[in-house]
């Protein structure tokens, strides 16, 4: 994870080239960046078409706005606060426009692999409890605001660290360590009685 | 019973290894490059107009003033015509008026015996009482 005050910017020299019009630098960049990102804006808005267009706006964004990036932080910093940034937005305005419930969205989200462990394959029990606290863990997710969303998805699902978590949203670690505080007793209680 | 909040993190680490499917970035930078052409090919249209037409105006010679000032006019007419007008003033309702006259009672003797008319208080300037 780079850490803006101790370390360069690894990405200076990509960062350099693809202001300069090199599109394969910019390229790279894209793909170095491209799945965290997608993780990001998947767990906050949950929903794969909403996703990709979403991450087609944050890397346009980024490579249009190249020429003003002063390297005050390191790239992965600037673009995880562009894409925060309009991921937020977007959550507003899809909010204002339709309201939209759980239902509407994607239910791939609500029924993701990633919990599929390999040594309950065997055990269809343990395997159907898991699978019923996925979707449970996924709700409970989807319930919270999407101030809180964000710092979960930042530190439990992409292993950010609090420093930068702080960084890219511009508040104090302390206020990070308070929101993830009330998001976790948040989803405690939404998955308490699934709990053995 | 509640999970701990070390349990959820668990939970929600496993949640890490969420990919987009194998391909997605090739496509995903097709449709990238498609779009950042289309946005300059829209902006060279844009800043082409803008040469073409700058082009042609410049070669009219004396003549673009002629041209200048008809479209000068013609803007002018367009705005004219375009900004809304202020709407018309409605007179207000004649609010209904009392002509009764009421008669004011004049002040009693004995209220103006009692005023103190002493120099110091007839306001001259400059003059103290020791």
């Amino acid at each position: 994870m780079p850490d803006d005050s101790l370390q360069p910017d690894p990405d200076e020299d990509l960062v350099a080239r693809a202001r300069n019009g090199d599109t394969r630098a910019f390229d790279a960049l894209i793909l170095k960046y491209g799945e965290k990102l997608y993780g990001l804006v998947y767990n906050m808005t949950s929903h794969k078409e909403d996703t990709h267009d979403l991450l087609q706006d944050i890397f346009a964004k980024a490579y249009h706005s190249l020429p003003r990036f002063r390297a005050q932080s390191s790239f992965y910093t600037w673009i995880y606060q562009i894409a925060v940034n309009m991921t937020l937005n977007f959550l507003k305005k899809r909010k204002r426009r339709s309201g939209m419930s759980l239902n509407e969205l994607d239910a791939s989200f609500q029924d993701d692999p990633a919990l599929v462990d390999a040594s309950h394959l065997a055990n269809p029990e343990k395997q159907s409890k898991l699978h019923e606290l996925q979707k449970r863990l996924n709700e409970a997710m989807l319930s919270l605001s999407e101030a809180h969303r964000t710092v979960v998805t930042m530190f439990d699902i992409q292993g950010i660290p609090h420093a930068e978590i702080a960084r890219i949203l511009k508040v104090s670690e302390g206020t990070v360590r308070s929101r993830l505080h009330y998001a976790h007793l948040h989803l405690q209680s939404k998955l308490q009685d699934y709990w053995e | 019973m509640k999970p701990t909040v070390e349990e959820i993190g668990t939970l929600l680490a496993l949640k890490r290894h969420e990919r987009p499917e194998d391909g997605y970035f090739d496509g995903f930078l097709r449709e990238f490059h498609q779009r950042l052409r289309a946005e300059e090919v829209q902006q060279k249209g844009l800043a082409g107009w803008w040469r073409k037409t700058s082009a042609w105006f410049s070669d009219l010679g004396a003549s673009k003033w002629v041209y200048s000032g008809g479209l000068a006019y013609a803007a002018a007419v367009v705005v004219m015509m375009t900004i809304p007008r202020g709407q018309e003033v409605v007179p207000a309702a004649p609010t209904p008026v009392s002509h009764e006259v009421k008669s004011i009672e004049p002040a009693a003797v004995e209220q103006l015996d009692a005023l103190d008319l002493r120099p110091s208080t007839q306001g001259s300037t400059g003059e103290q009482e020791f």
